[in-house]
């Protein structure tokens, strides 16, 4: 019989980025998994009655046979759970499956990926600390770090990601933190992500990623160099926007004992490889609150396991859309890093195994052109979020960038005649069809450039 | 032999000697792979569970990042 527990898939990484089997039958043989199969069976933890899927643990509180068995889990000498917003077992399910597909030795999975930003910065840095971060980041994480951290007296420099000199010059003896995003959203930019974990290591200081855009199946953040990677996700880990969601994948390997972070020396000191992870879960995430809600956790999981086909179509799609747009005369420019012509091609295609993911951004000849083109599609839904089986369009200065200004604009990749689109899983001539249905009433109208 | 294991007497059946990864073995910790132990007060390096001894009358704490803590 094979045992049914999460120890059946031991998430020891070699250097291929494949995993070990460990075989519990009889005849013990080990062999190695491919990602694909790990995303079906890899941390998963079997239900009750020889179910498949993760129980959704709909409870808000556990209860013990013992005060003293309570008293051990509180104190920390017992594995347990308490209470939802520290641990809970259907999330703990999804942490331990993300950890695995990063290469991390642990992970957390928050309320959105904002709390998982929000929850992970704040685990590194104090008030006075600066933070170097990409100036193409999401709206969100850019409000995040210049607005409202500055508040609790964290300030944040932001540099092109593409710049390495930059991103070396930027560093001063006040910087904690490095933050990007493997894939700018919306701009699209591609840093060279182990190019800046090397200056990170340098500097001695931890590289934060948010992976959302590309996850774990397109490059898996330890091999990419980073320290700490977040997600989003309610986009492709989800897939089908069905729940929200955030995770925090700590790749164990930074040496938080250095003497820029004193405030990890009784993390360190305690718990080694996962002081992150520690103060993180036993400080942060359960001071600030922002769990994961266990129906949205078993959604996530569910997400996991068709991650690898999802991307792939989402990859395919992307691709033809974007051929398909740049040869439409009402389109004036189309940014996707699969274009050979995208100064982001090399970098892309060498990080992420020649996929380019399911982003890109057009342009029109101005807003009202792009309004009228997000108002003649039929099939693709105007909306903000990414990653969703259903293609999605949205126009990003009128809506998700609309606090900012055309400096700010500029720093995002973002201007009043783009349009941003995550592709989605029907079939391409469907896209290709309700797509160019739109831009030929923008031609015919003589908005073409 | 007789230990103190977080806090409370324990006895390891049948046991003269053994090392902090047979200790986790024998006590059926869970989820060794994320523990802390402590030895007498002195928190050991994960890589030294193979090679450092429990003698009689120690005293053992295991900690978890993981649980409680609220």
């Amino acid at each position: 019989m094979t045992k049914a527990s999460s120890d059946l898939y031991s998430p020891i990484s070699d250097e291929t980025g494949l995993f070990i089997l460990k075989e519990t039958c009889m005849n013990a043989t080990r062999k190695t998994l491919a990602f694909d199969t790990l995303l079906i069976h890899g941390g998963l933890e079997a239900g009750p009655g020889g179910a498949t899927t993760v129980p959704i643990v709909q409870s808000s509180a556990f209860a013990h046979a013992t005060a003293e068995e309570l008293e051990d889990i509180f104190r920390g000498r017992k594995i347990g759970q308490v209470y939802t917003r520290i641990g809970n077992p259907t999330t703990e399910s999804l942490e331990k499956r993300l950890a695995l597909l990063e290469g991390g030795v642990a992970a957390i999975a928050t309320a959105s990926g904002m709390a998982a930003i929000t929850t992970a910065v704040t685990t590194v840095v104090c008030s006075g600390d600066e933070i170097l971060a990409s100036s193409s980041l999401f709206g969100g994480t850019f409000s995040l770090l210049r607005d409202t951290l500055s508040n609790f007296g964290i300030t944040t420099r932001f540099v092109d990601p593409t710049d390495l000199e930059a991103v070396r010059s930027g560093i001063n003896d006040r910087t904690r933190l490095i933050f990007l995003e493997t894939v700018g959203n919306p701009k699209l930019d591609v840093p060279d992500i182990p190019a800046i974990a090397a200056i990170a290591r340098n500097a001695g200081i931890p590289l934060m990623v948010d992976a959302t855009v590309t996850t774990p199946y397109l490059a898996r953040g330890g091999d990419l160099g980073a320290d700490i990677v977040v997600h989003s996700t309610s986009k492709y880990i989800n897939g089908t926007g069905s729940a929200i969601g955030g995770a925090i994948v700590d790749l164990g390997r930074f040496d938080w004992g250095s003497t820029l972070f004193p405030h990890f020396e009784p993390f360190v000191k305690k718990y080694r490889q996962f002081a992150f992870t520690a103060r993180c879960r036993k400080l942060i995430h359960k001071d600030f609150g922002a769990c994961a809600a266990p129906m949205n956790s078993f959604l996530l999981s569910e997400g996991v396991e068709t991650l690898a086909l999802r991307m792939e179509r989402h990859c395919a799609n992307a691709l033809q859309l974007a051929r398909f747009l740049a040869a439409h005369p009402a389109v004036d420019w189309v940014n996707y890093p699969g274009l050979e012509e995208s100064p982001y091609h090399e970098v892309a295609g060498r990080l992420y195994g020649g996929k380019y993911g399911g982003l890109l951004t057009f342009g029109v000849a101005d807003k009202a052109a792009a309004f009228r083109f997000i108002n003649g599609l039929r099939l693709a839904r105007n909306l903000a979020n990414i990653g969703d089986a259903k293609t999605l369009v949205i126009h990003p200065a009128s809506t998700i960038c609309c606090d900012y200004n055309p400096e700010e604009w500029a720093l995002m990749g973002v201007s009043n005649e783009l349009v941003r689109v995550s592709v989605g899983l029907e079939a391409i001539d469907d896209i290709l069809e309700d797509f160019g249905e739109a831009l030929d009433n923008l031609y015919q109208r003589g908005e073409q450039s | 032999m007789n230990l103190t294991v977080n806090g409370k007497p324990a006895t390891i059946e049948g046991r003269d000697a053994l090392n902090v990864s047979g200790l986790l073995v024998a006590l059926q910790v869970d989820q060794p792979e994320y523990v802390t132990v402590e030895l007498n007060g002195e928190i050991l390096e994960r890589e030294t569970f193979d090679t450092t001894p429990v003698k009689p009358g120690d005293s053992v704490e295991f900690l978890y990042f993981m649980g409680g803590g609220a």
